[in-house]
């Protein structure tokens, strides 16, 4: 495994202890629905959770807490909870199918995204991406920390090969420029923080339309 | 095992879940709720709720437990780290909820006991050796990992809570994480 196209052990255990931005757990859960090891190791860590809750010194409760938690189980008609429809993509792992799709829009030659309707938070949300094969995004650098899992295809970096499954964190240091290396399309899910800002002639001429 | 004092049968909290699961049993239940609802709202808490959203929290997240006690799988995970997991998604819930700005479908996305059902691990086991692997680091170790699992934005909010600077506590959890891969994962350490 290499550790350059997994999540950072620190990203795994904020998401083990529910302490990631909702857009960002959505990268993640993809990315654990397709490489069981990780997701092993998620589940090790909620068990770590589960020995600290064990051993948490308890805060004492109000007088009446476990009477209104009886009363509660008395009355309760159990969970209304009707599924999200399952959304128009088949081939998404598990985890984002039941969320509601964007339309596509074209960003660049070559290159699409559509919304995927997770929750936000503040600025960060969660998008497809889906580049031809051959294709580049344009160059690019970030306002904050983009997260990326490869759904279907494979990109490289300057400096690295990302296949199906792999996940990247690009922090706003970085520049920018995955190329597609796939005989078919790549698609990815990706977790943007603050806007993009596109680099070079053709960037700055095309960021005024492109709402990425 | 005492109402709210630490469990000498590591089983006991196993059963109770079943006796809800199989029986809608109440004492079992209010004994879970004694034993967990205020270890539910220290944590809370800690991660800066107040004492009245935190009780409110607990009292959620079991009545979660009585809805979903007939999910509950002893093999899969013990009691503490299955209603670990009910809170955790719980809360990521509740910052979905405050996040969001249009309405979006209720999604279990955390669900795991769902998502993967034909989970093989021997998680019973793995309770005990994340146990032991605990007792095998240094305290300072598992005082920044406690503190990791329960505080949001962990670093600098730990950082301040021990008055260490940043980097001190950005390494020493990445140490402990190394030492608990090691423990835990041996053979998966050597390949990764």
């Amino acid at each position: 495994m290499n550790p350059n196209r997994n999540p950072s052990e620190d990203r795994l255990l904020a998401y083990a202890a529910g302490n990631l931005s909702p857009p960002e757990a959505v990268v993640v859960a993809a990315h654990l629905a397709m490489r069981p090891a990780n997701d092993a190791w998620v589940r090790r860590l909620q068990a770590v959770g589960g020995a600290f809750l064990d051993e948490a010194a308890p805060s004492s409760l109000s007088q009446d807490a476990l009477a209104r938690a009886l009363a509660r189980i008395e009355t309760d008609a159990g969970e209304v909870k009707v599924p999200a429809p399952l959304n128009d993509m088949p081939e998404l792992p598990e985890p984002l199918r039941r969320y509601a799709l964007g339309p596509w829009r074209w960003v660049g030659p070559g290159v699409r995204v559509r919304d995927v309707h997770a929750p936000r938070d503040g600025d960060c949300r969660v998008i497809l991406l889906k580049i031809e094969p051959g294709r580049e995004t344009p160059r690019h650098t970030h306002g904050g920390v983009e997260l990326t899992c490869v759904l279907s295809g494979a990109y490289a970096t300057e400096t690295e090969r990302f296949d199906v499954g792999d996940f990247e964190e690009a922090d706003n240091d970085v520049l920018h420029q995955p190329r597609v290396v796939s005989d078919t399309p790549c698609l990815c899910v990706v977790a943007l923080n603050g806007q993009i800002q596109l680099d070079g002639w053709l960037g700055r001429l095309m960021q005024p339309f492109v709402r990425l | 095992m005492s109402a709210d004092g630490s469990s000498h049968d590591a089983f006991a909290h196993d059963r109770l879940i079943e006796a809800v699961a199989l029986r809608r049993d109440r004492e079992a239940f209010a004994e879970l709720f004694s034993y967990f609802a205020p270890r539910l709202k220290a944590w809370l808490i800690k991660s800066g709720a107040t004492p009245a959203a935190a009780e409110d929290f607990a009292q959620d997240a079991m009545l979660t437990v009585w809805r979903k006690a007939d999910l509950f799988d002893g093999r899969k995970a013990r009691a503490a780290t299955w209603i670990f997991t009910i809170a955790r998604n719980r809360r990521l819930d509740m910052l979905r909820r405050d996040a969001r700005p249009l309405p979006t479908p209720e999604i279990d996305l955390a669900d795991e006991e769902v998502r993967r059902p034909d989970d093989i691990l021997a998680m019973s086991e793995d309770a005990e050796r994340v146990r032991d692997a605990l007792s095998r680091l240094k305290p300072d170790q598992v005082e920044v990992l406690r503190l990791a699992f329960f505080m949001e934005s962990p670093h600098s909010e730990i950082a301040r809570q021990l008055d260490l600077p940043l980097g001190t506590v950005k390494s020493r959890i990445r140490n402990a994480m190394i030492k608990l891969r090691l423990i835990l994962e041996p053979s998966e350490e050597a390949s990764r």
